[in-house]
């Protein structure tokens, strides 16, 4: 008997034109992994929400068909009536988290459900040393990091003891060590008992471990199979504005039709299948970069240092420059201090001690208007700003403020709408946009602003495959055009792929900074800091090629005129 | 940054049973709304304070001073000026007006700071716990605790929302009161929708986790009375009646 049976599921969301769910039908075997794909509104979270009666209990909408957990229609069940059943990890960890205390937290669905005291004591134990929280369980909650908070929600859940966890996305505001760990804890518990788990992830590279993947297109099942017969389904995937696996990639680039399930492999079975480095393509990919001269030093920091009113150091001694024209990204665990350090190169912040110079000059005492004109910085989150019922008014905001004239404004707001793509949005109510809209229309309201300096936070978290592409495109563009580019990310090939300097940053202090090609080089120190160079990387370095991308690494490799022998390594 | 008002420390006045604090808390107030005059409520405010110490609670009366010195200049200058006296000091200030400004500046303190050691001492959760024992009803008390827990979530928003407003350039400092106003628009409107968003996405969380599932929830904490809550409560007793004597004897 299946522990999950879709029957023909259709949903649509109350006010919605199309349905967002189509007739799905699925069976989903007990023990079963299966990670769900698909781009942003492909359907993916509405068919998760379905599995605990959310939808529609607690999203409106007209729903048909039948959902049957372990044989049992859930029809008129409402979420907590199936918390024993089904556990929910969400994306947003803050949110899932109300407890002042780490036991507490877990207490709370067996008290709930009127579990014994004396079995509470024993899951709040049990569940927090299979998180790996129970030395830190005296700590408060809004006192651990990213990763450990996410742990702890899934510790939470754990302690319903359900048949099912269903996992919305919840990795996407982790760092990578904060995401292997919770990945780790996963499959940890998966060897205690049986547990069937559904996975929305973006990240294709990480669904290898899936037994099944079902990607969504337009609230139908478009694409199912195994990873193995996903595989070579690059394009498939990509036209379903999925992510293929960056391994396949690189194999078909190189002709080979193989799986490998890791960088070590795949090295191998290149050099197996007879291809060896291009000296001369390295060179040109060394020489390309030494030709990218930068302009004058923009900003400059010197021993800045923040101490917030409860003590702790965000910043301790911040050192660095910024020349005109560079393209940096700024990585690091969660709490590292990476936001902390472009609020003061913005001048939202005040360092507690040192300085920041703009064009030689120093800022103390100025007002931070001063720096924000010349440095933009374009937040995580857009709907942290994002308050006017049209776009180009919301467009409009920076310049008006600056006390520009309506015609410059008006001109402005459409070379900026124009530049991130939505020239023909202005009208629009930014809240019926996409997330990746809304990114891109805080994108265009610092743009209008005409800054030299462009800092983003995070600009690709929450964002579709295509939408990333879409995204990083722009910031290309707009560091082409002369902006200098600061990004902060967790997405390790993004900054392999666009940035050509890369500082990182630990407990407040700037650990290493230099270009990409020599920091994503050294793997052993990027995994000191739990940062881990995307797979294209770690098949280049093992190759010993300075490559950062798939594009960059089958350049640099040429197949000897006569292959000794050519031998399928495929397993 | 915590922004929590809970400091998780031991002391005597955390052991307390929360319903014991809760009771405390009443009589606290109590006392405040008896008296007018300057002299026993600074002998309450002075109590109140000795708690504080025992409750090692007073290092959260600097993340308040500034509400508690305002709210005391308020009601000194208002009370100073629109109360009649036969004193004369200076234009229409009178004595008599003064002493009331001072008095009711100590009584709304002594209030305010009788609850931050009581937020400061008492787990969300003892609350929760204490009031479904003082039989008020679950569903009621947790949403009492999720007010609390709101609190510093939307503070948090407002923080994040001003910086991303001011580093589009919007200056919260300059122009006269009207023009003020009107630049909290495009802090208000993220505000608000985020603390909606935040809100649905916590109804999910917690209806995922079981919330409301049962009648009855058993309950991992456990309180209970011992000889600290007998001793605290007669000692409160004894002060309360105390208070009423010397406010209805003279």
């Amino acid at each position: 008997m299946p522990m999950i049976r879709l029957d023909e599921v259709s949903f649509r969301y109350r006010g919605g034109t199309e349905p967002a769910l189509s007739e799905v039908s699925c069976h989903i075997r007990p023990g079963e992994l299966v990670g769900l794909l698909g781009r942003s509104g492909s359907g993916r979270s509405t068919l998760a929400s379905t599995l605990n009666g959310t939808i529609p209990h607690l999203v409106r909408g007209d729903l048909r068909g039948h959902v049957h957990i372990g044989g049992q229609d859930i029809r008129g069940r409402r979420p907590r009536d199936l918390a024993d059943r089904i556990g929910f990890l969400f994306q947003d960890f803050e949110a899932q988290l109300f407890s002042t205390n780490i036991a507490l937290e877990v207490a709370f669905g067996p008290e709930n459900l009127a579990v014994p005291r004396a079995e509470i004591v024993r899951r709040v134990e049990r569940y927090l040393r299979m998180v790996r929280l129970d030395a830190l369980r005296h700590k408060l909650p809004s006192g651990l990091s990213g990763g450990q908070k996410q742990r702890l929600a899934l510790a939470s859940v754990l302690a319903l003891e359900p048949q099912v966890l269903v996992l919305d996305e919840p990795t996407s505001d982790l760092d990578p060590t904060g995401r292997r760990d919770l990945l780790d804890a996963i499959q940890d518990m998966r060897s205690g008992r049986s547990l069937t788990l559904v996975i929305i992830d973006p990240e294709t590279d990480e669904m290898g471990w899936m037994d099944r993947l079902i990607v969504l297109d337009r609230g139908r099942v478009a694409l199912s199979g195994t990873p193995a017969e996903l595989w070579d389904k690059d394009e498939a995937l990509e036209a379903l504005g999925v992510k293929g696996f960056t391994l396949a990639r690189l194999a078909s680039g190189l002709g080979l039709r193989e799986r490998w399930p890791d960088a070590d492999q795949a090295a191998a079975a290149i050099r197996m299948a007879g291809w060896r480095v291009d000296a001369t393509a390295a060179d040109r990919l060394r020489k390309a970069d030494a030709r990218r001269a930068e302009g004058e030093i923009l900003l400059e920091a010197k021993d800045l240092t923040h101490r917030y009113p409860d003590g702790t150091e965000a910043l301790a001694g911040v050192s660095c420059t910024i020349r005109r024209g560079e393209f940096v990204a700024i990585l690091g665990q969660n709490g590292s201090g990476k936001t902390t350090l472009v609020k003061h190169l913005n001048g939202i912040l005040s360092p507690t001690a040192g300085d920041i110079r703009l064009l030689g000059q120093s800022l103390r005492g100025q007002p931070t208007t001063r720096l924000s004109r010349h440095v933009g910085l374009v937040f995580q989150n857009p709907d942290h700003q994002i308050f006017a019922e049209r776009v180009r008014d919301e467009v409009a905001f920076g310049p008006r403020l600056q006390g520009l004239s309506e015609d410059e404004t008006s001109r402005r707001v459409d070379e900026a709408l124009e530049a991130v793509g939505l020239a023909d949005s202005g009208h629009l109510d930014p809240f019926v946009l996409t997330k990746g809209s809304r990114q891109r229309v805080a994108v265009a309201s610092t743009l209008a602003t005409k800054p030299e300096v462009i800092i983003l936070d995070e600009p690709t978290t929450g964002l579709d495959h295509r939408e990333l592409l879409g995204m990083m495109a722009l910031i290309q563009r707009l560091n082409e055009q002369g902006h200098t580019i600061l990004i902060i990310t967790h997405a390790m090939a993004v900054a392999a792929e666009y940035a050509r300097r890369v500082i990182l940053m630990r407990d407040g202090r700037i650990v290493r900074d230099g270009s990409t090609r020599e920091i994503f080089a050294n793997e052993s120190s990027l995994e000191a800091l739990g940062l881990t160079a995307p797979p294209a990387v770690q098949v280049a370095n093992r190759l010993a090629v300075p490559a950062l991308s798939v594009d960059e690494l089958v350049g640099c490799l040429t197949r000897a005129t006569n292959p000794p022998f050519h031998q399928s390594t495929a397993g | 940054m915590n922004l929590f008002l809970y400091l998780d420390k031991e002391s005597p006045v955390h052991r307390l049973d929360p319903r014991t604090k809760i009771c405390l808390l009443l009589g606290s107030f109590v006392a405040a709304v008896l008296f007018f005059q300057p002299g026993p409520l600074s002998a309450l405010l002075a109590v109140l304070l000795l708690y504080g110490v025992v409750g090692k609670a007073l290092g959260n009366l600097q993340r308040i001073w500034y509400l508690l010195v305002s709210i005391a200049i308020m009601s000194m200058v208002s009370w100073s000026v629109f109360t009649q006296g036969s004193t004369p000091l200076f234009w229409r200030v009178t004595w008599e007006g003064l002493r009331y400004g001072i008095g009711a500046a100590i009584k709304i303190d002594s209030m305010i700071i009788s609850g931050l050691i009581f937020l400061s001492t008492t787990r969300t959760e003892e609350i929760v716990l204490g009031l479904i024992r003082l039989r008020v009803p679950y569903q009621a008390a947790f949403a009492f605790s999720l007010a609390i827990r709101m609190v510093p979530s939307i503070i948090g928003t407002a923080i994040t929302v001003t910086e991303a407003q001011r580093s589009r350039g919007l200056d919260l400092e300059s122009g006269g009161p009207l023009a003020r106003l009107r630049k909290h628009i495009p802090l208000l409107v993220p505000i608000f929708l985020q603390t909606l968003r935040n809100t649905d996405q916590l109804a999910k969380a917690l209806e995922s986790r079981g919330f409301g599932a049962r009648r009855e929830r058993t309950s991992y904490l456990e309180i209970g009375f011992r000889s600290g809550d007998a001793l605290a409560l007669s000692l409160g007793a004894l002060l309360l009646a105390f208070f009423i004597a010397i406010r209805f004897t003279g």
